[in-house]
């Protein structure tokens, strides 16, 4: 069945399974379908719905907001008479002057910088192939993707703000900053991005478009 | 069919399908560059010495302090369960059962899945493959949780001042837990699921 928004144009492809290693043909995929494998259910290959301009949308709503999350207050407590506040920096900084540098640089890097390069370089190739531009480096943002996900870490970070809050409750007054709203809103949006990006779709956008290209 | 039976490896990075030169054990993917090997090399080796650092640090990580507050004079330590069992008590339990899962029963459920995957992929244990790989997938889904407490630590510290009534000093125990945080999840990342599944009169691990 060919079909123009299948993954592969209709053309059948061998696929091993990165968990079992089962070699199977991948079957053709419409939007909103994903494939498993036969053997172990490992899901092989999304075909996200929304094509390319969802995850577009979503991620650079999500790179706007990260820049507000980490240029104002993010939280602020007020402890007799006086306030104090932090920004997400502020929590690797605070380790750093405490004599912890190593754990400084694991907070920053899991905090900011990791879902920095995510949201930048998933952007990055969203666009090259969207619009069909020959950017530099495209290939070498998308295989590091896939390394860097597990690294970034907003979601946790989050959880150890609601954590913070409630445990500072007690002894002072916690206010939300500014940050700390477009900090949800960010959850939100690289959750749905996410969503809807696939690195294995991309691959082969890119693929076919080089195939096109050698072609000519 | 396997892949691995037809001298055809996917690239770790993007997935692609490839035939490996003969007589060598790697090969360098034409779509992402990446170097492609059938499995990952010396998984199991690799995946062993990451999970006995962990294993080690472990221990520093439950026993010492992961910060100390200092209020009027008087300091009091908290290590990663005594902090956990104040926010059970004094603050919301649903929180804290959350934290108590990411912080106390993720790290130890997974060093020993960890240790019970390798264990059983060196037996050549021919049982449960699928519901292995399972626990694999979920092992490498919940490590990055534990994180967690280590992100309160850093915000507390960064609140709660130097100036103020009270100062908050991230303490030692931190580091040794965000040595095992990340000991783990780097042996998750090493240790190949493929090798779950591989036939027994197989030689594996090596490339």
């Amino acid at each position: 069945m060919m079909h123009p928004e299948t993954v592969d144009g209709g053309r059948t492809e061998l696929i091993a399974c990165h968990e079992c290693d089962a070699l199977q043909a991948l079957p053709a995929l419409l939007p909103g379908q994903s494939a498993r494998c036969t053997v172990c259910r490992a899901k092989l290959l999304r075909n996200p719905p929304g094509g390319l301009d969802r995850p577009i949308a979503l991620f650079t709503a999500a790179l706007i907001l990260l820049l507000l999350a980490n240029s104002f207050p993010f939280l602020i407590l007020e402890i007799q008479g006086r306030t104090e506040f932090t920004t997400i920096f502020g929590a690797s900084r605070a380790l750093y002057q405490a004599g912890m540098g190593e754990l400084a640089v694991v907070v920053f890097i899991t905090s900011i910088v990791a879902p920095t390069l995510l949201i930048a370089s998933s952007l990055y190739v969203l666009l090259t192939v969207r619009f069909g531009l020959w950017l530099p480096g495209s290939r070498l943002a998308l295989s590091w993707i896939s390394h860097l996900q597990p690294w970034g870490m907003l979601d946790v970070f989050m959880l150890g703000v609601l954590v913070a809050f409630v445990k500072l409750g007690g002894m002072a007054t916690m206010h939300m900053g500014v940050s700390l709203f477009a900090y949800g809103g960010l959850i939100v949006m690289s959750a749905a991005a996410s969503a809807s990006f696939e690195p294995g779709y991309l691959w082969r956008r890119l693929d076919s478009r080089r195939q096109a290209a050698d072609a000519r | 069919m396997r892949a691995r039976d037809l001298g055809l490896a996917s690239c770790h990075t993007c997935g692609l399908l490839q035939k490996l030169p003969r007589h060598h054990g790697h090969g360098h993917c034409p779509r992402c560059g990446s170097t492609v090997h059938l499995r990952k090399p010396n998984s199991i080796q690799v995946t062993w010495a990451l999970l006995l650092a962990a294993i080690v640090a472990y221990l520093p990580a439950n026993l010492y302090p992961v910060m100390t507050v200092v209020s009027l004079g008087r300091s009091q330590s908290d290590t990663i369960i005594s902090g956990v069992v104040y926010l059970m008590l004094h603050g919301d339990w649903p929180l804290g059962l959350i934290v108590f899962i990411a912080s106390v029963l993720v790290p130890l459920v997974k060093i020993m899945a960890l240790t019970y995957l390798l264990l059983s992929v060196q037996r050549r244990s021919p049982l449960l493959r699928a519901r292995r790989t399972r626990l694999y997938r979920l092992v490498e889904l919940v490590g990055r949780w534990s994180m967690v407490d280590i992100f309160v630590v850093a915000l507390l510290a960064a609140l709660v001042q130097v100036g103020a009534i009270a100062t908050i000093q991230p303490g030692v125990g931190a580091i040794a837990f965000t040595s095992v945080v990340i000991l783990t999840m780097l042996a998750a990342l090493s240790f190949d699921p493929r090798l779950i599944w591989d036939h027994e009169e197989r030689q594996y691990g090596v490339t």
